[in-house]
């Protein structure tokens, strides 16, 4: 018989907190504006080839629910300080009426530069 | 992913669901009442090195402006808006004692745009009354039928035409339907009861899946039920592996033609509303692309609106995909409810990709490229997003769109240009200010050094209707006015 990996409480815990964390996050009011417009807080420009890819990332998979991070036909997350580990679990696996975007579709690479990019787009102009 | 984790994360998606089910929409559509416009503006924000002024107000219904070889401007009044208001669609000159001067005027609208080549204008009649037409308006006003009988009397029209480096006049011929199939969604349009024969027409030979679709008979108001299928006029059942023939005109489609009149030929198909088209200064043509809303038969979930480039030939997915996705999958699911049904049995081609991809539910019409250093952003298109028409194309959580873009095509980045000075996006209505309401059409002057947005002005939109306000059109003028 396999015996089944130890897993400790922390990630017993983890897994289902950050869920929760997410779905209140999603509708929860942020943190400060959501608005990153570069008439208003200026040009976003990247600062490291991971902010750079994580763009493009962001634009082909992000953008039509999230327009330039501020809420549209899903909330904002501009203005949410979801850590990266959130990020990469939701993008993963969905949530509600998002949906899950594969290694096949988004592979880890990309995702790690897209949490660079969300990271550093928060921090421009908030 | 352990079982217990997947079980909370199934929880909190079905909570999210639940949640996003029972949010309400907030389009900026979603406006109580609409002041009296007064266009400033000081509120609107643009980025750093450019200013923007006021060059014309009062405008009813306002799509696009057009130079002459004068370099005159001159404003198309589209005559038509949705909420089946119609007017009188008028090709206007700006004279130089500020007032305007009626060059011709029609019904057929709504007159969609225009172009100005080898000394006349070439104008689109979008044809919600008298199917779609380009004419030729001579400075004069005199009228010349270039091409008609195009099917423009659906949900989308005859689109703005453009000169291509051939010579050719190229115009894009929006989709009669949302997906593809006659519904009670194309009677709340209008044109169900007036064309009741309006359907989708293919540009080549389709075979189908046979996929119907049963609903009201919103034909005749009747709780009698009917089935109606994919490519056919309401009440019209298909069966598997049914063709059906291609043709010219057709739907759904970028066509071209002589400016002296001739035969149409197809040059992109599978497209949904192909509203704005321009070509960059390699002489690829690009084309804007409203995403399917969320309303009707089949219904389509978070369906991006997008930036193409256009490949001779190539068929772009619609109604099988959205932005290069098949869309009979989860993500494109309504929430609680089921995913869209293939319709076609057999696929032209494997669509190619956006250049870009934009917000859902923002409607990117018009659009043209930077060609001139003086102004900047060489390459870049600049889109005007004519902004949501939530709750009836579908629910957003907050405004999407009121304002104007660039995109660089080649990584298909996209950034804001001119938006409303606000904490929070959407039209000047709605946020109660002096700045950008809808949008509709950007142009820039034969200097290519001034670009010129066309707003069409309020147009309020609630469950029960859409009400657009007359002469609250304006146009706008950005010019840069310092180094960035």
């Amino acid at each position: 018989m396999t015996k089944r990996p130890h897993r400790s409480f922390a990630f017993r815990v983890v897994h289902p907190a950050l869920a929760l964390a997410l779905v209140a996050s999603a509708f929860a009011t942020g943190c400060g504006s959501e608005r990153r417009s570069e008439p208003l807080v200026g040009r976003f420009a990247p600062k490291s080839g991971a902010e750079t890819h994580g763009e493009r990332v962001f634009f082909t998979f992000c953008h039509q629910c999230h327009p330039g991070g501020e809420a549209g036909l899903g909330p904002a997350i501009n203005d949410k300080p979801v850590p990266g580990a959130a990020i990469r679990l939701q993008v993963r696996e969905g949530l509600g009426a998002m949906p899950a975007f594969e290694a096949t579709e988004i592979p880890d690479r990309d995702l790690d530069d897209l949490i660079a990019y969300l990271s550093a787009l928060r921090e421009h102009g908030g | 992913m352990p079982v217990r984790s997947k079980l909370a994360f199934a929880l909190a998606s079905t909570l999210s669901v639940a949640c996003y089910s029972l949010h309400g929409s907030e389009g900026g559509g979603e406006i109580d009442t609409a002041s009296r416009r007064a266009p400033n503006p000081n509120d609107v924000a643009l980025a750093d090195g450019y200013s923007i002024d006021v060059v014309a107000v009062g405008l009813t219904f306002p799509t696009d402006v057009v130079f002459d070889d004068q370099q005159r401007l001159h404003v198309v009044e589209g005559g038509y808006s949705y909420g089946e208001r119609f007017t009188t669609a008028r090709l206007l000159r700006f004279e130089t004692n500020e007032t305007w001067q009626t060059v011709a005027e029609g019904r057929n609208g709504p007159w969609t745009g225009a172009v100005f080549h080898q000394g006349n204008f070439y104008v689109s009649e979008g044809g919600q009354l008298e199917g779609g037409r380009i004419v030729r308006i001579t400075p004069k006003g005199e009228r010349t039928v270039v091409v008609e009988g195009l099917p423009g009397r659906g949900d989308h029209h005859t689109n703005r035409p453009v000169v291509g480096p051939d010579g050719l006049l190229y115009f894009g011929q929006g989709a009669s339907t949302n997906s593809g199939v006659v519904g009670e969604d194309s009677k709340d349009f209008g044109w169900l009861k007036r064309f009741p024969e309006q359907h989708d027409i293919p540009c080549q030979d389709i075979t189908l899946t046979g996929k119907n679709y049963e609903t009201k008979d919103a034909l005749r108001g009747t709780d009698a039920r009917v089935t109606t299928g994919a490519y056919m006029a309401f009440g019209t059942p298909t069966k598997p592996d049914q063709v059906v023939k291609g043709s010219l005109p057709c739907t759904g489609s970028i066509m071209r033609v002589n400016s002296s009149g001739g035969p149409l030929e197809l040059v992109a198909w599978g497209l949904r509303n192909p509203f704005g088209l321009a070509f960059d200064a390699q002489g690829v043509l690009y084309a804007t692309d409203n995403g399917a809303d969320e309303r009707g038969s089949r219904p389509i979930f978070g369906s991006a609106d997008v930036l193409w480039r256009i490949e001779p030939g190539a068929w772009y997915g619609w109604p099988d995909f959205s932005e290069g996705r098949a869309v009979d999958q989860d993500r494109y699911a309504p929430p609680g409810g089921a995913r869209p049904a293939r319709l076609l049995a057999a696929h032209p081609g494997k669509p190619p990709k956006p250049a870009a991809y934009l917000a859902v539910h923002a409607s990117a019409d018009g659009v043209d490229f930077s060609t001139n250093p003086s102004f900047g952003f060489v390459g870049e298109a600049f889109i005007a997003i004519f902004g949501d028409m939530a709750p009836r194309v579908g629910k957003v959580i907050s405004p999407v769109g009121f304002k104007v873009v660039r995109v660089d095509p080649k990584t298909g980045v996209v950034r804001d240009f001119a938006v409303n000075r606000s904490e929070k996006e959407g039209p000047a209505s709605l946020i109660e200010s002096g700045g950008l309401e809808r949008p509709i059409a950007v142009r820039f002057d034969p200097s290519r050094t001034a670009l010129y947005v066309v707003d069409f002005g309020v147009l309020a939109v609630s469950d029960e209707g859409i009400t657009p306000r007359a002469g609250t059109g304006v146009v706008w003028r950005i010019r840069r006015t310092g180094a960035r």
